[in-house]
């Protein structure tokens, strides 16, 4: 059942902009880089003499946590627009289909599109890196992975979150502020004790030596709040 | 006996401490083309989101094919098509793909898609995005939709609201072919008596969310006379003749105006009138129009 609800809402969110979102946010982050080790690539590579790919692992790094609220807020919004706009819910939920199935289909949406951002990520990691000349040798690939997917599991707590709200309420207003204010508030995460989940996208890649912590905790955080938003889901009135 | 394919019982809905529907009881048999009626905000969509499962009713039950909603939703739900007031379609896609998002949860066979777009003549227009259609044609792509699953019934909540005569003619003509066609039930909810009655053989009307009529159209016309119209030579001495033999009348228009009667009633009252010389120029059945009658459930809750 949720196999079908997914491949029904593949084909719903054609020219939703969607796909378009999960690449600008993923090649935005890369041509960020590129622009700044264009600009000034003798003294960056000249201070990260000593590991060049760490150095741009690094630099990238600095973005990835606001970058996934900020995609975590605009897809979750803009999967649930898709109903919304075209008040299609009250169809949609007349089929033969459990609401825990739609529920779930579009959170493993809004995963899906995610991962496929962070793959991009990964992916043009490389390519820039080698673009950039740090070398093939010695190309820190399961770093590189890690940049962007150990991350992604500290912010799904936010995805579960932002999608609960689209999904429930019409008027995305607030679900938008809130995705926005967390990403700003993000930024300053290496200030936050480790227990606020808003740090746990940036230590979860920091803090190399222990991820499994915000790792962990975002993945229980996450499924318990996906849990309670198809909870709200499945008694919610269709008007 | 007729097998009934919606049944429900002390239906309520309330909301914040206002009753939008209460104790309803609807009962459509199979076959029939159900005509539910009722001005604006009487009830008529919050019932239809009832009946599919979109809102919880507060008290009461729903059972649909025999089978109690609440414990069966998804088997009941595979035999019902709906479209529930204005059109769903995915405006961003076309007509087909807007079928196969839909046939993607249904799953029925591809071909399934062509014949429905058939049914409501938009296969000329399959190919286009849905946001360039009238509004006439969103709607017959809503029932090409609803149509889809094969159901066995059809729910359909206001599908004529909003558009021109043509589009009426249309949809009314679709509606009507379908019990004869693909032995399909329909519920069919509108505002307009006139609308209606051009397609079902049952109405129930809804008023402040109660029932107050439910019965066939033919017994609904049969209360639509409304009494006799006299007009004769001394209008006023003829009233108090009439009334000497117990007969409720009075004067209007120069005539006089009698409630119902019989026929032997009539020609007793005509004989004695002629028989005190009066000379009679015209006798009437005033029949009240359907429309009369609506509006006179809807505006005292039942009829008189």
């Amino acid at each position: 059942m949720i196999g079908k609800a997914l491949s029904s809402d593949f084909l719903k969110i054609r020219r939703k902009g969607i796909w378009f979102l999960v690449f600008l946010g993923s090649v935005g982050l890369l041509a960020m880089q590129a622009l700044n080790f264009g600009l000034r690539y003798d003294y960056l590579t000249d201070r990260y003499k000593a590991d060049l790919w760490k150095g741009l692992i690094g630099e990238i790094f600095s973005f990835v946590p606001i970058a996934l609220y900020l995609g975590a807020t605009l897809i979750s919004s803009q999967i649930a627009n898709v109903e919304h706009q075209n008040n299609s819910w009250k169809q949609l939920l007349a089929l033969p289909i459990s609401r825990a199935s739609v529920f779930t289909a579009k959170v493993l949406l809004g995963f899906i599109a995610m991962g496929v951002a962070c793959l991009i990520l990964s992916a043009g990691t490389v390519v820039l890196g080698i673009l950039l000349k740090f070398g093939t040798d010695d190309i820190p690939y399961l770093t590189i992975l890690k940049l962007s997917f150990l991350p992604y599991l500290g912010a799904l707590p936010m995805l579960a979150l932002q999608l609960w709200l689209s999904l429930t309420l019409k008027n995305q207003a607030l679900p938008i502020t809130l995705g926005i204010t967390a990403a700003i508030a993000s930024m300053f995460a290496a200030n936050y004790p480790e227990f606020i989940p808003l740090s746990w996208p940036f230590l979860s890649f920091i803090s190399e030596a222990k991820p499994a912590l915000p790792v962990g905790a975002g993945i229980i955080l996450a499924f318990v709040v996906y849990m309670v938003g198809m909870g709200h889901f499945r008694g919610k009135d269709v008007n | 006996m007729r097998e009934l394919v919606i049944e429900t019982k002390d239906l309520n809905k309330k909301y914040r401490g206002r009753y939008a529907v209460r104790n309803l009881n609807l009962e459509i048999g199979r076959g029939e083309i159900y005509g539910f009626l009722g001005p604006n905000g009487a009830g008529k969509t919050t019932t239809i989101r009832m009946l599919l499962g979109l809102i919880r009713p507060t008290m009461g039950s729903i059972h649909i094919f025999g089978k109690d909603l609440r414990k069966e939703k998804l088997n009941i739900l595979r035999k019902v098509g709906s479209l529930v007031e204005y059109p769903s379609n995915y405006g961003h896609l076309t007509a087909v793909q807007n079928l196969e998002a839909v046939r993607r949860i249904l799953d029925v066979p591809k071909s399934r898609i062509d014949e429905v777009l058939s049914i409501v003549s938009l296969t000329k227009d399959a190919k286009r995005p849905v946001k360039g259609y009238s509004l006439g044609m969103k709607q017959r792509l809503g029932i090409a939709t609803a149509l889809l699953g094969n159901p066995e019934l059809l729910i359909l909540d206001e599908p004529t609201n909003g558009l021109d005569p043509e589009g009426i003619h249309e949809i009314r003509e679709l509606i009507r072919s379908m019990p004869q066609q693909h032995g399909i039930t329909v519920l069919v909810s509108s505002h307009l008596l006139s609308e209606v009655e051009q397609m079902a053989g049952t109405v129930g009307i809804i008023r402040e969310g109660e029932l107050v009529f439910q019965d066939t159209i033919s017994n609904l016309q049969q209360q639509a006379s409304g009494g006799f119209r006299l007009v004769v030579s001394e209008p006023a001495e003829a009233l108090q003749l009439i009334r000497g033999q117990g007969y409720a009348g009075r004067l209007e228009d120069g005539g006089l105006r009698l409630d119902q009667l019989s026929d032997p009633e009539v020609a007793l009252l005509v004989k004695r009138l002629v028989d005190h010389n009066h000379a009679i120029y015209r006798v009437e059945e005033k029949r009240r129009t359907l429309e009369d009658i609506f509006m006179q459930v809807i505006e005292q809750g039942g009829l008189s």
